[in-house]
């Protein structure tokens, strides 16, 4: 199938999925009371929360990071499928205990 | 990466405040007059300093490199014919116009505007977007953003330096999919001659199937996925796979591409489209990097 690339303003989707949150997000809160109240005003401090420019390209290519995650906690996929793994393991040596916990206490379970 | 930068309030809090040009009430003579003839077709020049004035903002697109003052006409958001310009600190500039004071809402016409200003900057400078609808107050407020964020602009400008972002959005035709799987797949296409043929209650055998049709999707979906990204990997510098959009989207991709390798870029895409002819590509861009820029910025009171 041919394809013709399209400007970025042609699109009214494509549009909203990238300026509603994305680039510099100034906190929803604050931005509420933009509105006629003191809040931003030179007295207030500016604190840069988290930075990232998902500039290597390993970590996007191939493992998909999550869209939303916040950036302090994004961990690399190895990690997490360890992680994923263990807990795994412990929900089946859990289930595996239950019941004899279970008869120490004088039920049955099924 | 991650960066954390406090700021030390300013000093002298309350020195600027003759300087700011948004005065809340109708107050001195001289501001009265600056709002009016930003607001040359409201009928408050009837009226100078009456109780209809509306304070005004101002409505921040984007964040550049450049210690020149600049003008990008006056196709900016609103009802206004406010001219674009830049406001300044040290070698960093915002890239503001003048709206009422308030909340925008995020309509068709404003949203549109938002990106037409930003890609209209596109074109000689590397732009930090400013996510929609952020409205300061005054020129000082817009100062001490870039004064407190100098550090990481200035290492995500670097970053962005010649670079684009792209879009791709890859669709497929899921019924005429599931046909093809039916034919290819041997397991599938027995149960679903089963199903066929099958006396009494087929539930069993349906939810087999449902879900080994599933499986197939998004096995064949993964597949394309990974062999379009493979193909572009050497002629971008970042990508980003963000969540498709309704079922018929198999991948929702964002690419930063440099800007010398544009072109490279371009003919990959549409020789890879044209490979496929089961797909629907949408190919957009260039944009501001939206995709690749991610600051967020708390702002306290001290």
């Amino acid at each position: 199938m041919a394809v013709e690339r399209a400007s970025g303003g042609s699109s009214l989707i494509d549009v909203l999925d990238r300026v509603l949150d994305k680039g510099i997000v100034i906190d929803a809160w604050v931005r509420v009371s933009l509105v006629g109240i003191d809040l931003i005003t030179v007295e207030a401090r500016v604190v840069v929360a988290s930075i990232d420019t998902y500039l290597k390209y390993s970590e996007a290519v191939g493992q998909s990071v999550p869209v939303a995650r916040p950036a302090l906690e994004s961990r690399p996929y190895a990690e997490l499928a360890a992680e994923n793994q263990a807990l795994s393991a412990e929900i089946v040596t859990s289930k595996a205990r239950r019941p004899r916990h279970a008869s120490v206490q004088g039920y049955k379970l099924l | 990466m991650a960066k954390k930068i406090k700021v030390t309030p300013k000093a002298a809090s309350k020195a600027p405040a003759k300087e700011r040009r948004v005065i809340p009430r109708p107050p001195a003579p001289k501001a009265t007059a600056r709002i009016v003839r930003d607001k040359r077709e409201t009928r408050i020049e009837d009226a100078p300093g009456s109780a209809t004035d509306t304070p005004r903002g101002k409505y921040v697109y984007c964040v550049i490199q450049s210690a020149d003052t600049l003008k990008f006409g006056a196709a900016g958001i609103g009802d206004n014919t406010s001219e674009i310009h830049t406001i300044h600190y040290r070698d960093l500039a915002a890239v503001v116009s003048d709206v009422p004071l308030g909340i925008l809402d995020s309509t068709r016409e404003n949203v549109l505007a938002h990106e037409r200003v930003n890609e209209i900057v596109m074109r000689d400078h590397t732009v930090i977007p400013m996510s929609f609808g952020t409205i300061f107050k005054t020129k000082d407020d817009i100062v001490q953003l870039l004064r407190s964020a100098y550090d990481a602009f200035g290492d995500v400008l670097a970053k962005m330096r010649d670079k684009m972002e792209f879009g791709l959005k890859v669709l497929w035709d899921r019924d005429s999919v599931v046909k093809d799987i039916e034919d290819e797949d041997e397991g599938i296409h027995r149960l679903k001659n089963e199903i066929a043929l099958q006396k009494g209650s087929t539930y069993f055998a349906r939810m087999q199937y449902g879900r080994a049709i599933d499986a197939a999707l998004q096995a064949r979906s993964e597949r394309y996925g990974t062999e379009i990204l493979d193909r572009l990997r050497d002629v971008a510098v970042a990508s980003r796979i963000n969540k498709p959009i309704g079922d018929k989207m198999i991948m929702n991709a964002a690419f930063l591409v440099s800007r010398d390798q544009e072109g490279a870029f371009d003919s990959r895409v549409k020789s890879i489209a044209a490979e496929h002819d089961k797909l629907t590509f949408k190919y957009t861009g260039p944009w501001p990097p939206y995709n690749f820029v991610n600051i967020r910025l708390k702002l306290e009171r001290v």
